[in-house]
């Protein structure tokens, strides 16, 4: 059975490093892209199952990003879910009004674990 | 409450004089004072008429008046139903008032009583229209005002939640960065990959000292801001100071290929001074230089003058534009939309810098080349009393 593909979007290598070791671990194929600008293509050419959207990044947020993704023919039907240190309330408001698989907060392992498997296997 | 006066305030002439006085002596009231526009009648304290220069001239210089008039009582000249008014009244609604008398006594004086209905002045009605016309004025000076600080909190409001969403950012994201870091390294261990934990740690560390300035700047602001930050003074050395700066940043780097280098004067730098507020500004000036290097070098540089050291805090940095470094010492001046804000921090480490360096009696300066890189230089004096 091929590997479910994780494609994450995050400007801080710390934690791009630490979520691919992670989910890794739990046996996904795990890409990482380290800016905003660029992922639409990197998702179109990877295709992944899941994209992991960080929010706060240097000249487009992931909210924005989101909705460029949704905007957009080849990457509108990617499942996409905010992964971020932001307020818990505001990253679910976000999910709920991009219309988005859901969102991550970044520091729980095992709530990274859950999420994803839970979005993956739907 | 009303932005117009009450009439009281403007009565300035309080002249009386009794029913039964001769006109020639309201005549020579009136010659001896030009500015006198009006005298009032007063019996037992209240007034009951009122005498008006220009009627009184009007009457007494017309064909005979004089000659009729010079020996008889002011009241037989004087208005008998002047403009009563209670010195409570309001400018606008006395000036109204005034206004809808016929036209031939508009601009007569306005009789003020007390409350007891007692003489207390009078006022002329152009008086009134003068201060009407500043009360105005005065009305949409303050709207004005009003709207300014409403923005201006309105300002302040968007600015303190924008803060308060960068500051909860930067303090949760290398918690939870070291959280995941540790997480990765118990698999690691699991596994046996002794190389994977020490990279880790690597990143681990840097998470965990970027933490910490985080909450000391926060809590130094909330000190300075509340007048509670102290200077303790104690003779030091400066070079192991330097040394220990040079160690946090290279952690700080979290890898990245840029090398740390210390340059002094030979020996010992001896300073009277803070030791642990000079190791903060050399700190936060190093941190910065860290954050915005990717690659290349971050040299601190010692310098001696004759009462003071310097040190500059060198970077190969993105560098800053000439345009931003004005704002660079201005608390709160990083504050841009914490979603898409170009670095992270809560825009206060350099903030603080400048006030910590400012305590120690220093300046801090900087020179800066976009692309090419940054030299912040902070100037101590090398002995400070306490």
């Amino acid at each position: 059975m091929n590997k479910q593909k994780i494609l994450i979007v995050d400007d801080d290598i710390a934690h791009l490093d630490s979520t691919r070791g992670i989910l890794e671990a739990e046996g996904y194929e795990v890409f990482t892209h380290n800016q905003p600008f660029g992922s639409t293509n990197a998702i179109v050419s990877i295709k992944p199952d899941l994209v992991l959207l960080d929010v706060n990044m240097p000249g487009l947020s992931g909210e924005k990003l989101a909705d460029v993704y949704r905007a957009n023919a080849r990457t509108r039907t990617s499942r996409v879910m905010l992964y971020s240190s932001n307020d818990e309330d505001a990253l679910r408001d976000a999910a709920r009004r991009l219309q988005l698989d859901g969102y991550i907060c970044k520091g729980s392992p095992s709530t990274l674990r859950l999420k994803v498997a839970a979005v993956l296997t739907r | 409450m009303s932005h117009f006066p009450a009439i009281a305030e403007l009565v300035t002439n309080t002249r009386a004089v009794l029913p039964d006085t001769p006109v020639k002596v309201v005549a020579d009231e009136f010659f001896h004072d030009a500015h006198l526009d009006a005298v009032a009648i007063v019996e037992n304290g209240h007034p009951t008429a009122l005498m008006t220069r220009t009627k009184f001239l009007f009457t007494v210089f017309r064909q005979f008046g004089w000659e009729i008039y010079q020996r008889k009582s002011i009241t037989s000249l004087a208005d008998h139903d002047p403009l009563i008014l209670p010195e409570s009244e309001r400018l606008d609604v006395a000036l109204s008032l005034a206004l809808q008398r016929k036209a031939d006594d508009l601009y007569d004086e306005i009789v003020v009583v007390r409350g007891d209905g007692t003489f207390a002045g009078l006022i002329a009605v152009r008086q009134m229209v003068v201060q009407q016309t500043h009360a105005l004025a005065n009305v949409i000076v303050q709207k004005e005002l009003a709207h300014e600080r409403a923005r201006e909190l309105e300002e302040i409001g968007r600015i303190k939640s924008q803060f308060l969403a960068n500051v909860t950012h930067e303090l949760r994201s290398p918690v939870n960065a070291i959280i995941e870091l540790g997480e990765l390294m118990r698999i690691s261990a699991e596994q046996g990959f002794v190389e994977q934990v020490r990279d880790r740690l690597t990143l681990l560390l840097s998470s965990a000292t970027n933490l910490r300035s985080v909450i000391t700047n926060m809590l130094d602001l909330s000190k300075i801001e509340a007048g509670r930050m102290r200077v303790f003074v104690e003779p030091f050395d400066l070079v192991p100071l330097l040394r220990e700066v040079a160690d946090t940043t290279r952690v700080l780097l979290g890898g990245k290929p840029v090398e740390v280098i210390v340059s002094t004067e030979a020996g010992a730098i001896p300073m009277t001074s803070d030791p642990v507020k000079v190791r903060q500004v050399i700190l936060n000036l190093a941190a910065n230089a860290a954050k915005f290097t990717d690659a290349g070098r971050i040299v601190l540089q010692q310098t001696s003058g004759t009462s003071t050291i310097s040190i500059d805090v060198h970077d190969t940095g993105i560098g800053i534009r000439a345009e931003d470094v004005q704002k660079l010492f201005i608390a709160f001046s990083q504050i841009e939309d914490a979603q898409t804000k170009h670095h992270e921090g809560s825009g206060l480490g350099l903030a603080i810098t400048r006030e910590l360096t400012q305590m120690l009696g220093g300046r801090v300066s900087v020179e800066s080349e976009p692309g090419r890189g940054s030299t912040f230089t902070v100037h101590f004096p090398k002995e400070i009393s306490s």
